[in-house]
């Protein structure tokens, strides 16, 4: 587990992304988001869609630059290697994409998709680099008769097996899973999540699992962020987030997960909530989400809630968090100063 | 929970592209026309010398006759076999044809890619360029610079291509920026795959459909400015035979010998029409929304 | 007019103006492109060193690149564009005494291209699959891949010298002589059109089927409106921005096309002009009569884009 003394494997300080759009206004698809994530831990990342987490997850692993703030990796900025070391230092910080139909080059074989990797780095000998492709196509589960297929003749959980197969040549040290079984039908996603729960204790793997379906966050993670329209909101150990929300969203969230339920059922209930997600070209003042928050007050229209730890090890951007936790009756683990 | 059985590939019928293309063929007439056509010409453009009894060049006596045993086609003004001229004007044809397409690509497909990959104040320049380009009446454009290169079938080829390079790099930038944003080209860079390698494996495989076909069509079009080329004389050079100056000779005789002005219009028309062909039924064959069945 | 449209008309007047400057770069460029020393190669092999100099002075070679450029783009913009080296004219008086000929069959033959292209391409459209569209593609293919210029000398061969109905060669001024000006351009007009006319109904029919197959017009046909209404009322209406966008395309083209026709008719056009000029290297004539053609065509793209901007609100960029 994670020690407080380690450097965290990522850290995001006040990280903003921004995309122009029509009208030559911009869009914040991440808003000063800053967060920690320590090796060895899963970390999940929950929002609607259009709260910025693919958008947070693609920074992670350099695929897009922050206009504001830095991503640290080991505590260093990637951006200040040279091109050569940083095009070396990302084969650590892999991505799993939501859609495996996309992410595989229709035109190679998937031989050649999960070699690819090795290829690049270009360290081994060509049949050192197939060997070790099919030893990780078979490591997933999949047939080495694959090996010279092309995607479109293999399933959606396969593709997703081949995509994780791809990014394990690497041996990374942290992999994001971006909606990494969302495209996947239901019974495919439990196989897909236990095989990444494997993987990671074989490879000693940190995850950073960003998904719309808290079902599946709080199974397989440490720690939960929650995130609404390019901030996150709330931040704590996942029995904390569950045991006592302090965010008005994450209490949404958590009573519209039907308890008993199979997930295939729980994928189609809606968060109840009033209201559309608002644009996040001009989010609301104040709190962002007072537009949809049952306990907005004026309060909440001029002041921008402080992002502050709330309690040890929970952090929380409402007005109110302080009230909320003092109404559910504190449990502190002891030993934390 | 999971069952740990491998998955296992179904038994799929693998078969090469040419088998394919051949099965393709069969179910459509014109391209199939269009394909034999074209492998016969090339064939002729390989073996005019044997095809061909008369030399194209050799001038007898016998000047403007009409098709006989002897001459098939007649005699031009000079007493030079027609057929035997007709049949070694196609692989100047093919040459020239092929030579324009090559300038073309070599020009637009670099310029393309770059705009379209790199973006920026590089794609808005290249972009502005290509539109002021497209502006210039095409033959025009190529004469001008037939004109400042030198009179001759390579040069004024060379200046068709150039003419052609805004169409292939604006086809190519469009499909560069809609591969770009491809989630595989994305984990490509995740691996650390520099761009000059992203352009070569994962670019131009997918982004270059289009400009198969595009380039097919252009073949037509390079054959038609080229027997414009030659006919205005800036072209193929005499004596050496060529559709488009062939059609010029016979114009100025047209009153004496009209029969001579057939056959190099016919071989051009058809030539440019199977090219056409060729190309529109690859369009269709390669249409997405027409594949995924196979 | 609202607001909008005038802010879209001014943007689209700005932007033409980088394409002006850098189609002048293109023309001035076309010197750069002549192998060795320009003015040896224009002189000739057989210039003393005298005549070389003489047309290096003229043709400013002796000034650092940009001077020239500079020059060159100043005096065609007081419409100067310096002399003929072989006959010492100005090139525009040379460029405007040919230019009516060429607009004249290219005019011609852009309207036979759009009157006979219009209702083969909405024939077609509405009888897809029939023998009547087979016959109007036939035709629409055919017209891409026939040389002009040989299609021309049919025309003469058969209404010039077989009927005598149309004189073979040369042209007359529409203002001086308007029934034999039309005389002279009918057959190249015809010879001309051929190519935009296939273009025009292959285009026409491609984005009619596509207004026919719409959502929109299947409610009209549902509210029962007659087959013909809603052919010309709707479904024109909106193909109209095809057309114009057709027309522009075929109007380059054509201007381009002229160049093999006008050698046909022996026609004293600009097309004529851009070949002799070529073939002598007498370059201030090809930049002068290539500058001329590009603006006409810049102006006429502008001019299309203009009315696509007031004809559709949506045209957006």
């Amino acid at each position: 587990m994670r020690t407080a003394t380690a450097v965290p494997i990522i850290t995001a300080h006040e990280v903003g992304i921004h995309f122009p759009v029509a009208g030559g206004r911009t869009l914040r698809a991440v808003d000063g988001v800053s967060l920690e994530v320590h090796r060895g831990e899963t970390f999940g990342v929950i929002g609607e869609s259009g709260s910025g987490k693919t958008t947070l997850g693609r920074a992670l692993v350099c695929l897009e630059r922050p206009a504001a703030g830095r991503v640290l990796h080991d505590g260093d900025d990637p951006y200040r290697l040279s091109a050569a070391a940083l095009r070396r230092h990302r084969r650590d910080f892999q991505v799993v994409f939501q859609d495996p139909n996309a992410a595989l080059d229709p035109r190679m074989t998937i031989l050649r998709s999960v070699r690819e990797p090795l290829d690049v780095a270009g360290e081994l000998p060509r049949a050192e680099r197939t060997r070790l492709a099919l030893e990780m196509i078979e490591r997933v589960g999949l047939n080495p008769e694959f090996a010279d297929r092309y995607p479109h003749e293999l399933s959606g959980g396969q593709k997703q097996r081949v995509c994780i197969a791809r990014v394990l040549t690497l041996r990374p040290a942290l992999i994001v899973c971006d909606e990494a079984v969302a495209a996947l039908d239901v019974s495919i996603q439990a196989d897909i999540l236990n095989l990444l729960a494997d993987l990671q204790r074989e490879f000693g793997l940190t995850y950073v699992f960003i998904t719309h379906n808290l079902g599946v966050v709080a199974h397989i993670s440490d720690r939960i962020a929650v995130m609404y329209l390019g901030k996150i909101v709330e931040l704590a150990a996942t029995e904390l987030i569950e045991a006592r929300p302090l965010h008005p969203y994450t209490r949404a969230l958590l009573s519209a997960e039907p308890v008993a339920l199979p997930s295939h059922m729980r994928s189609h209930q809606r968060i109840v909530l009033h209201g559309e997600l608002p644009s996040p070209v001009s989010p609301p003042s104040g709190c962002r989400f007072r537009t949809r928050c049952p306990m907005a007050v004026t309060r909440c229209m001029q002041d921008v809630p402080a992002w502050r730890e709330v309690e040890p090890e929970h952090f929380c951007a409402c007005h109110f968090a302080e009230d909320v936790g003092d109404a559910i009756v504190p449990q502190r683990p002891g030993g934390t100063p | 929970m999971s069952e740990r059985t491998i998955d296992r590939p179904p038994p799929a019928p693998r078969r090469g592209a040419l088998v394919r293309f051949f099965a393709y063929l069969r179910t459509d007439l014109r391209a199939a026309l269009a394909f034999t056509y074209l492998i016969l010409l090339v064939l002729l453009s390989l073996f005019a010398a044997v095809v061909a009894v008369h030399s194209p060049l050799a001038q007898t006596p016998d000047i403007l006759s009409p098709p006989s045993a002897v001459h098939w086609l007649g005699t031009d003004d000079l007493g030079r076999d027609v057929f035997a001229r007709l049949i070694h004007g196609a692989p100047m044809t093919l040459y020239a044809s092929f030579l324009a397409v090559c300038v073309g690509l070599m020009i637009g497909l670099p310029t393309g890619l770059a705009a379209g990959y790199f973006g920026g104040w590089l794609d808005t320049v290249i972009s502005r360029v290509i539109d002021t380009l497209l502006s210039f009446p095409s033959i025009v454009l190529a004469i001008a610079v037939t004109g400042a290169l030198g009179i001759g079938l390579t040069n004024s080829m060379i200046a068709v291509g150039i003419v052609f390079s805004p169409n292939i790099a604006r086809l190519i930038r469009i499909q560069t920026i809609i591969v770009k944003g491809e989630l595989y080209v994305d984990a490509a860079r995740t691996f650390g795959m520099g761009p000059a390698r992203l352009i070569v494996v994962h670019i131009v495989p997918n982004a270059i459909q289009p400009v198969i076909v595009q380039v097919t069509l252009l073949l037509a079009t390079a054959l038609l400015s080229e027997a414009s080329l030659s006919f205005l004389g800036l072209g193929v050079q005499p004596p050496q035979p060529s559709w488009g100056q062939m059609l010029a000779r016979a114009y100025g005789y047209m009153e004496i010998a009209p029969e001579q002005m057939y056959a190099p219009g016919f071989a051009i028309l058809c030539t440019a029409l199977a090219f056409n062909a060729l190309g529109e039924s690859l369009r269709t064959l390669l249409d997405p929304t027409r594949r995924r069945s196979s | 007019m609202t607001k909008r449209q005038i802010v879209l008309l001014a943007s689209r007047l700005v932007q033409v103006l980088p394409v002006v400057v850098l189609a002048t770069v293109v023309i001035f460029g076309l010197l750069q492109l002549v192998p060795g020393d320009p003015a040896a190669v224009i002189a000739g092999e057989y210039a003393t060193a005298e005549r070389i100099a003489e047309i290096r002075h003229q043709l400013g070679l002796d000034q650092p690149l940009w001077r020239q450029y500079l020059g060159w783009l100043f005096a065609a913009m007081h419409g100067d564009l310096s002399t003929s080296l072989i006959t010492g004219q100005p090139v525009v008086e040379e460029v405007l005494r040919r230019l009516p000929n060429t607009l004249l069959i290219v005019c011609g033959a852009l309207m036979l291209s759009i009157s006979v292209g219009v209702p083969l391409g909405l024939t077609a459209a509405t009888h897809v699959d029939s023998p009547v569209d087979r016959v109007v593609t036939t035709i629409a293919s055919l017209g891409v891949a026939v040389p002009n210029f040989w299609f021309g000398m049919i025309l003469v061969g058969f209404f010039a010298l077989g009927l005598g109905l149309f004189p073979t060669t040369g042209a007359a001024s529409l203002f001086q002589d308007p029934r034999a000006a039309v005389m002279h351009a009918a057959l190249p007009s015809v010879a001309l059109a051929m190519g935009g006319t296939a273009e025009i109904a292959r285009q026409l029919r491609s984005a009619m089927i596509e207004v026919l197959g719409s959502q929109y017009v299947r409610t009209l046909h549902a509210k029962g409106l007659p087959q013909s209404s809603i052919l010309w009322r709707h479904g024109l209406k909106n193909v109209s921005l095809t057309l114009l966008t057709v027309i522009g395309l075929v109007f380059n083209r054509t201007l381009g096309a002229t160049v093999a026709i006008e050698a046909v008719f022996a026609i004293p056009g600009t097309g004529t002009l851009v070949v002799t000029s070529a073939t002598n290297k007498d370059f201030p004539i090809v930049q002068g009569t290539v500058f001329v053609l590009v603006m006409i065509v810049i102006g006429c793209n502008l001019l299309i884009d203009l009315l696509c901007t007031v004809l559709d609100p949506r045209v957006d960029k």
